[in-house]
């Protein structure tokens, strides 16, 4: 009890340590994983993250006339685990760090981070598409730089496609048929009964 | 005639009622207040036993089906007025002299334990196994502490009758004639025969007031608040009054035991002078034991009360007895 | 303003908390004695005591995703806490079910069987969180005593 004291003591000396919060500012770090964050312009609409969401806070609904898709979190279901954020193959997932999540009652389905994303043409054959996003565009094409990015990333996946078919069309080595025969077989021959 | 009004009025306004009301929930709340700054944080206001008896006024009160109805309701009442009229026994050192010149040592002695039976009786009513259970606790610890608190009184009042001699008649039971005595010889607090008896009653405190670490019949983590778990609304605010009125009645008695002495004639300067006498006397024996203790088991309690506190009043007494 | 109205608006001062565990964790309770135990979170301030008699509550903190088996505990523990009370359900386990939605022995969202005052979600909240959500608690409790703040 002689302990106790001592520290009983100190503390009526060192006065109280208490964070005057509601009634005025606290301290928030900048890692603290608070509500969820989608950025439209990155979303692909993949679905990763509603297949990685522990709670199932996710929901990607496609518009009735396919025109686009609802990507949606439910903040009243999101554990904050940050499992979409680490498995969002286009960074568009961030945890933000606002923690501020009291409401009452009739807020309850209203607490949504909702984004609608629409569709756009596709550059070559008007079918609809999501464009690649630009900053992911340039990274993936960095290595090509004949191509420009900004063009490419308007183009659909088939269509993408064929202007590879094209583009290579020229480079790519042809083996004849001599060569083929004269290789010997390195592996077993098939069977025959 | 007027000597029964004035001692009305004494129940409800000084030093009982009001007075010891105002003064009981300030001592609470500095209670709380000065608990929190112990533990580093900043605690209620200091109205706030004010502001819980007027939120328990608006609530509503439920009553078990399986509760003894009038013995429930009957209970806090009981336990009030006991406390109510303790309160205008106690002296005011320099100000009010008592309500009584003879014997109002024991009428405060019976009075004292009104509250614990008053809480024993709602506990057992409300029909609950906590209530059962926290009557069978508070009963043990009642036992245990009362036989001290007897020690205690009994070596006051055979010091200064032994004293005194021929005018009274062994032991001086009046509360009156105690204070006299030590305002002329010098406050019993710091005479050495009664130093054991003054511990013991500092001892006595934290149990009669259900206090960490002798909290175990109202021990909210495993009894759910034992007694009183039934009682909501206007009948808690009631026990929670009792326990005020309470807090002004053994810190005040306690004064006039042990340090009873004035420094001045004037009466608000003597006043005052209570007042703080009796915040130093909480403070110390409830708030910093409190603050620096966890709860202990029910029978360490009656352990602990039946040896410590009860050796050293025996020792004040046998002292008494000797000198 | 009469005594009735004075007594009514004082008692939102003092906000008895009583906690109720619907099958959490127990993430969300420990969150919830740091606010009462942690000197900088100091929930005493506002008034509150975390008490342990249902009899004595105003404001239900509730944690957990309500199971089949605490289910008709929880009502009837609900049911004995005198009104006016405020109901707010701590972490997104009560409020939604949150990793436990839909399982074989989830009987929630509390939403279904209590009326719910104020959510706070988290998974556990922070404990300024649950102090922000007291706060609102009290604001709501004077709205259900008819006074507007």
């Amino acid at each position: 009890m002689a302990g106790f004291l001592k520290v009983l003591f100190r503390n009526v000396l060192e006065g109280p340590s208490t964070d005057p919060f509601p009634l005025g500012e606290t301290f928030t770090p900048d890692r603290l994983r608070g509500r969820a964050r989608i950025n439209p312009e990155l979303c692909m609409g993949c679905g990763i993250c509603r297949h990685a969401c522990t709670a199932g806070a996710i929901n990607i609904t496609p518009l009735s006339d396919g025109s686009g898709y609802t990507i949606a979190i439910w903040q009243n279901s999101c554990c904050l685990c940050a499992s979409c954020r680490h498995y969002c193959p286009t960074g568009a997932m961030s945890i933000s760090n606002d923690w501020h999540g009291a409401h009452p009652e009739k807020e309850k389905f209203s607490r949504l981070e909702q984004h609608t994303i629409k569709y756009e043409p596709c550059a070559a054959c008007g079918v609809l598409m999501r464009p690649v996003p630009a900053a992911l565009a340039r990274r993936l094409y960095s290595a090509t730089p004949e191509l420009d990015p900004e063009q490419i990333r308007h183009l659909c996946p088939q269509c993408r496609r064929q202007e590879d078919a094209k583009r290579n069309a020229g480079t790519i080595q042809v083996t004849t048929t001599e060569t083929l025969a004269a290789r010997e077989l390195t592996s077993a021959a098939p069977t025959t009964y | 005639m007027t000597d029964t009004l004035f001692a009305i009025l004494h129940m409800a306004i000084f030093p009982g009622g009001i007075f010891a009301l105002t003064l009981g929930f300030f001592y609470k709340s500095l209670d709380r207040r000065v608990e929190a700054r112990l533990q580093r944080r900043v605690g209620p206001p200091l109205i706030q036993p004010w502001l819980d008896a007027a939120k328990l006024l608006t609530k509503e009160t439920m009553i078990p089906r399986t509760a003894c109805r009038s013995v429930f309701l009957l209970a806090p009442v009981f336990g009030f007025t006991g406390m109510a009229v303790c309160a205008a026994f106690i002296p005011v050192p320099g100000v009010y002299a008592g309500l009584s010149n003879m014997g109002d040592l024991l009428v405060i002695f019976y009075l004292l334990p009104m509250p614990a039976i008053a809480l024993m009786l709602g506990g057992s009513a409300s029909s609950s196994p906590f209530g059962a259970l926290g009557f069978s606790r508070e009963m043990l610890l009642m036992l245990a502490y009362e036989t001290p608190l007897l020690m205690i009184l009994l070596s006051v009042a055979m010091l200064v009758g032994k004293s005194l001699g021929a005018e009274s008649s062994g032991a001086e039971f009046s509360l009156l004639k105690i204070i006299a005595w030590q305002q002329e010889n010098g406050s019993l607090g710091f005479n050495p025969a009664m130093i054991p008896a003054l511990l013991a009653y500092l001892l006595f405190l934290p149990g009669t007031m259900g206090v960490a670490p002798f909290d175990v019949a109202e021990a909210e983590t495993e009894l759910l608040e034992g007694p009183l778990l039934e009682y909501g609304g206007p009948l808690l605010a009631l026990f929670s009054v009792t326990s005020a009125f309470k807090t002004f009645v053994v810190t005040g008695l306690g004064v006039a035991l042990f340090f009873p002495g004035t420094i001045s004639s004037w009466w608000p300067i003597n006043l005052v002078c209570f007042v703080l006498k009796c915040l130093g006397l909480m403070l110390f024996s409830l708030t910093l034991v409190k603050s620096a203790t966890g709860r202990f088991r029910i029978d360490q309690a009656f352990r602990f009360y039946v040896t410590v506190p009860t050796a050293l009043a025996l020792c004040s007494l046998i002292l008494v007895w000797v000198m | 303003m009469s005594l009735d109205k004075t007594l009514k608006k004082l008692s939102v001062r003092s906000p008895w908390l009583f906690r109720i565990n619907a099958g959490s964790c127990n993430g969300c309770d420990v969150e919830l004695a740091t606010t009462a135990c942690i000197p900088r979170y100091d929930v005493e301030r506002f008034g509150c005591r975390y008490c342990g008699s249902p009899r004595h509550a105003d404001v239900v903190l509730i944690t957990g995703p309500l199971t089949t088996r605490v289910r008709d505990r929880v009502l009837r523990v609900w049911h004995e806490i005198p009104e006016p009370k405020v109901t707010v359900a701590v972490g997104i386990c009560p409020i939604s079910g949150g990793v436990f939605r839909e399982g074989y022995s989830i009987e929630g969202p509390i939403a279904r069987y209590l009326p719910v005052d104020v959510n706070v979600p988290g998974c556990p909240p922070r404990p300024q969180a649950i102090l922000e959500g007291v706060v609102l608690a009290r604001s709501i409790w004077l709205k259900k005593l008819g006074l507007e703040e």
